[in-house]
């Protein structure tokens, strides 16, 4: 047997591919869901977290510091793991995809809130001066005239913190949850052979390849007019 | 549309009456104890060296800037009652800026319509019909699709004139309007801001233009330290000023 060849059968097993592929196929469903979930959860509480530190006042901007600083230099499978295996201990027992929906969602907020905050500070603070002088409220001035300007700023990082905490839902195979990974992992085991693994990796490709394009464009969309004063 | 007078209007002459107005930042007090009174109709020009206050006075007006002291009346309303709405309060107060602050993510339009559609709650299509003859007051109709980016100095501190006047204010504040253009550019504004005074729109001005204030204003304020040093016409404050250093700061200015 060539060097080839046994990488072919351990990889790339035609037998075992048909075996199984169905069964990972069946975890891209829970991969996606958790996926939208979790984008949608920690973009608002990053979003709704940054609007708040934006108001200024010292009681609320250190926690939100806190609970971002925290989040964002906690591995995530750290803290899936201390959620799962550790909360039940003072009796809480959650189902390991609310555990991971979450975790995840908390680390997004966190670097979501950085960067959102980032956004809005690169904004002028002119801005605010002549919203305000209009008659605008706080809210209706962060609304329709900071945050678009801020967002511009943000949309990129944004959609690469979003791609990256969507990969990490592969993170729940460590507490039992059946995503593509988690799939992929059963079906290795069973079958004593890599090749599910491949497979797995082909479905990450196909659902996240378009996703990248798409954020390419979104950012696009974004980069409006000239720069103004 | 320029001139709300008349209907429910108070007796009294008196726009704007602020009195006493303090400002401290820290230890630095800018402004300790000025008072700026502007009758209806009235052209006032604010001259003073930069650092004198007159940026944080006119933003007191309206308390984008909260004054550290000091009564506050427009039209009669005390703006510095703990009852008042001062969001609403403030569409009765155009502010105009030296750095045009318009938003750069709107058109022209946008940037007029904007207050119209959030704050007075007009439709959509209100609003661009009020927005388009604003911009129309401005010699700007044709510029309501471009961008801030897209225009010159001298127009993009038109829209922002026709972003305070859309609004009906009883008054507008305009801080420096055209000390960032380009010489050539100065005029546009300056004819503008001619246009609303002969249609009987109350105005305070921080500016240097001497020509203007001249043929224009109705009294010239000179603000150093954070007081009045002096105020009387723009003859008198610019020719035969009673203060020392009022003639001091004429002379720095015509040069």
């Amino acid at each position: 047997m060539s060097a080839w060849d046994r990488f072919a059968f351990t990889f790339l097993n035609l037998e075992v591919a048909r075996t199984y592929w169905l069964d990972i196929a069946a975890g891209i469903s829970v991969t996606v869901f958790v996926g939208i979930v979790v984008v949608a959860t920690g973009l608002s509480l990053g979003l709704v977290l940054a609007g708040l530190r934006s108001l200024g006042l010292r009681v609320v901007t250190w926690p939100i510091l806190v609970f971002v600083d925290l989040f964002r230099s906690l591995p995530p499978l750290a803290i899936i793991l201390v959620i799962y295996f550790g909360l039940p201990n003072v009796g809480i027992v959650l189902p390991s995809l609310v555990v991971l929906w979450l975790s995840l969602s908390a680390v997004l907020a966190a670097f979501a809130e950085e960067v959102f905050w980032a956004g809005i500070t690169s904004v002028a603070p002119g801005q605010w001066l002549a919203a305000r002088s209009t008659g605008l409220t706080f809210g209706q001035t962060f609304a329709h005239v900071i945050l678009p300007q801020a967002a511009k700023l943000a949309v990129p990082p944004l959609t690469n913190r979003t791609i990256t905490i969507t990969k990490n839902v592969a993170l729940g195979s460590a507490i039992g949850v059946s995503d593509i990974l988690g799939q992929a992992n059963s079906a290795l085991a069973m079958s004593t052979n890599a090749t599910p693994l491949t497979i797995g990796a082909i479905f990450y490709v196909i659902l996240f390849l378009p996703l990248v394009v798409a954020s390419r464009r979104l950012e696009r969309r974004f980069a409006w007019g000239v720069a103004g004063s | 549309m320029l001139n709300p007078d008349g209907a429910g209007a108070p007796a009294g002459s008196r726009l704007l009456e602020a009195r006493g107005i303090r400002k401290s930042y820290a230890a630095l007090e800018v402004l300790r104890g000025v008072d700026l009174v502007v009758e209806r109709g009235e052209l006032v020009f604010l001259i003073g060296p930069s650092g004198s206050g007159k940026s944080t006075l006119l933003r007191c007006c309206n308390r984008l800037e909260e004054p550290s002291a000091g009564t506050l009346l427009v039209d009669g309303v005390d703006l510095m009652s703990p009852r008042i709405d001062i969001n609403r309060a403030r569409r009765q107060i155009g502010m105009v800026f030296q750095g045009f602050n318009l938003y750069p993510h709107l058109d022209a339009l946008g940037n007029v319509t904007l207050a119209l559609r959030k704050v007075l709650r007009l439709s959509r299509r209100d609003a661009e019909a009020r927005a388009m003859e604003t911009l129309a007051l401005v010699h700007l109709q044709d510029k309501a699709r471009s961008y801030p980016g897209q225009l010159s100095g001298g127009q993009q501190q038109r829209v922002g004139i026709a972003r305070a006047l859309a609004l009906e204010p009883k008054i507008i504040l305009m801080d420096e309007p055209t000390s960032a253009l380009d010489p050539e550019l100065v005029g546009s504004v300056l004819g503008v801001i001619r246009e609303l005074r002969e249609r009987g729109m109350t105005m305070v001005i921080a500016s240097h233009e001497m020509g203007f204030a001249r043929s224009a204003a109705d009294r010239v304020l000179f603000l150093e330290g954070g007081v009045i040093v002096e105020q009387g016409t723009a003859e008198q404050v610019f020719t035969s000023a009673r203060e020392a250093r009022t003639r001091q700061f004429v002379q720095q200015i015509m040069h």
